[in-house]
């Protein structure tokens, strides 16, 4: 039955969902020709495998592999730690290509978006699949990385057909043809359906993404919540998720966690590296206006077991000064000396305006004042020097210790252009060849 | 008060007409642009220019000026003394990389480090300024790859035939045998002397 018709016009709308193919490699492969085709996996720094090239893959070195065990694989393995300024450089980049031709693009994740090109046709003289292929060549020639695009009327849908063909391919799901895209598709496969949503389905009798979309109306409304409603309808054709092309504007919490490599059991040096996760998250929140009522931190031990805590905040705050004390307590709950640790994060949790906090009944007015007005001068600095220009004593040791002793620096860290600083580099790719 | 026509003021006519215009005037409008009241005093001091090497005729005819006029005159110009600021706020600023890149999307940065370019005044340590799909042109400065080996040369092109050239005597011109790959062309060189 696979000659059901969900949507009787092709193109009611076109979303194009466009996936860098091995990114973070193929930015490696794009500013080191020499590396290009050779086994080569990102992530050094994490002693796992972040991205793996094609050529790697090919091998059977996977994402997310120890990389002991991916040497093994591989032996003629290149192992490049994460160089997240080059790869963010790039990823600007596609999305501004992405731009010339429609106003309207998401940026979904570093390396994928969506765009809506609905009613382009006639402005751009072309067919949707040639304003995608236009796009796809125009990355490939100037980033020199390989893209690939799925085109179909939702997003669900894009991206049921950007992964259909990989790496450098395109798909094309046009409204008639979305039932034999699905036959045949596990339902995990599909974006938003996790590993429980799939197993509730099946006893619903859905095996396929297929099944799932033949399944009728008030089954699907009985048994799935919103989320899984919204999923159902955009598998049938019907776009639910616009495409939002405003950058984020709030958020409901942020994290920020860092991994390194070798694992560490030096407590001062990770309280450090925590103290700078707080540090990190402050500043997105700062520039957001928003400030947390509730902070979560937590190490990760170099089994990749997770020890966390979480503390209410008398009053909301984004100034690491003010978190510090907290932090330390809970720091000092949560290290067992003697144990190796991978890793610490911060969540800052329940963010809120941070104009007209109120403030508790026995605190000093003057001192916060002063600790706000210390922050604005932090921030006004960093403008200046570079991110962390001013930091706390507490995480200094980073600074002084370097990430140099604990995990290789990038190839971009180790080139300092004449001019530049350690914090504040120039804005383009710096292409690594000998000339 | 009337300055007195000489080679340098007709020059400057000549270059402000074609900044503001894109194009040479013809000889009536030079009339008036150099303030004269006949054809043949146009053609005095064109030729006059043209016999000074400041003007020359391209393959057609046309007359072209030798030292290209500035496109983007950062402060007004004027005959004497300081510019006026009011005078320099009239004119909208154009930020060392919009000046320095063309396609910010395309571009990269490459640090020199071999001497093949010195005869073109490009050092080792110089930063250069590479972009990506554009086709490069005969005369071009590019980044390739010849044989499996990466260069900064000359685009020289004659037909088909390509041949990639240094600015340094002791270099040879290479003459791709099994392939050619073109990374960039350069579009900017910058050196910096002092932080």
């Amino acid at each position: 039955m696979t000659d059901l018709i969900f949507s009787l016009r092709s193109w009611p709308r076109a979303i194009l969902h466009l996936d860098g193919d091995a990114f973070f490699t193929s930015c490696e492969e794009a500013i080191h020709p020499e590396l290009r085709g050779r086994p080569l996996i990102t992530g050094g720094e994490r002693g796992i495998v972040a991205c793996a090239s094609y050529a790697a893959k090919k091998l059977g070195v996977k994402r997310g592999v120890p990389l002991h065990e991916a040497k093994r694989i591989c032996p003629g393995l290149i192992v490049l730690p994460s160089d997240y300024e080059t790869y963010s450089l790039f990823s600007r980049r596609m999305f501004q290509i992405m731009r010339r031709y429609t106003p309207q693009v998401e940026e979904y994740s570093i390396d994928e978006a969506f765009a809506d090109l609905t009613g382009l046709r006639r402005a751009s003289r072309a067919s949707y699949e040639k304003i995608a292929a236009a796009m796809r060549e125009t990355i490939r020639k100037e980033m020199g990385i390989t893209v690939t695009a799925g085109l179909s009327v939702t997003k669900v849908l894009a991206k049921v057909a950007s992964k259909h063909r990989k790496p450098d391919g395109f798909t094309a799901i046009p409204g008639r043809d979305i039932p034999r895209y699905l036959a045949g598709l596990p339902l995990e496969a599909v974006w938003g359906i996790g590993h429980a949503t799939a197993n509730h389905l099946l006893k619903l009798g859905a095996r396929t993404a297929l099944d799932f979309a033949r399944l009728p109306e008030y089954r699907v409304r009985k048994n799935l919540t919103k989320p899984g409603v919204e999923i159902w309808r955009e598998l049938r054709g019907e776009s639910v998720y616009p495409v939002v092309s405003e950058a984020k504007s709030t958020y409901a919490s942020i994290s920020k966690t860092k991994t390194f490599a070798p694992s560490t059991g030096d407590g001062e040096y990770l309280f450090a590296q925590l103290l700078r996760n707080v540090e990190s998250a402050c500043i997105k929140a700062r520039r957001y206006h928003l400030a947390p009522r509730r902070i979560a931190l937590f190490l990760k031990t170099d089994t990749f077991a997770v020890a966390g805590l979480e503390a209410r905040l008398i009053r909301p705050s984004s100034h690491p000064l003010e978190l510090a004390g907290i932090s330390r307590e809970i720091f000092d709950a949560l290290y067992r000396p003697g144990q190796r640790y991978r890793a610490t994060g911060v969540i800052l949790l329940e963010l809120m305006e941070n104009r007209n906090v109120q403030l508790s009944l026995f605190e000093d007015p003057l001192r916060i004042e002063k600790v706000e007005r210390l922050y604005e001068a932090a921030d006004r600095l960093s403008e200046k020097y570079g991110k962390h220009a001013l930091h706390l004593g507490g995480s200094h040791l980073i600074d002084r210790l370097g990430k140099g002793k604990r995990g290789e620096p990038t190839v971009r860290e180790s080139t300092r252009l004449f001019g530049e600083t350690e914090r504040k580099h120039l804005g383009l790719p710096v292409l690594h060849v000998d000339v | 008060m009337k300055t007195r026509r000489t080679a340098e003021t007709v020059e400057r006519d000549l270059g402000k007409f074609f900044r503001a215009k894109g194009r040479m005037p013809t000889y009536s409008e030079m009339m008036k642009l150099f303030g004269v009241r006949s054809k043949s005093a146009v053609h005095f001091w064109i030729r006059k220019l043209l016999d000074g090497g400041r003007l020359k005729k391209d393959d057609r005819g046309f007359l072209r000026l030798v030292n290209r006029p500035f496109f983007f005159p950062l402060v007004g110009e004027v005959p004497a003394g300081f510019p006026s600021p009011a005078e320099e706020e009239l004119r909208d600023i154009l930020s060392f990389d919009e000046y320095l890149v063309n396609r910010p999307e395309a571009s990269f940065l490459l640090r020199v480090r071999g001497d093949s370019m010195t005869g073109e005044g490009i050092k080792a340590g110089d930063l250069v300024i590479v972009e990506r799909g554009r086709e490069p042109r005969n005369g071009d400065v590019i980044v390739a790859e010849v044989d499996g080996e990466w260069t900064m040369k000359y685009f020289r092109k004659k037909g088909a035939d390509v041949t990639l050239e240094a600015a340094n005597p002791a270099y040879p011109p290479v003459r791709p045998r099994e392939e050619l790959r073109v990374a960039g062309v350069v579009t900017a060189v910058i050196r910096k002397y002092h932080r």
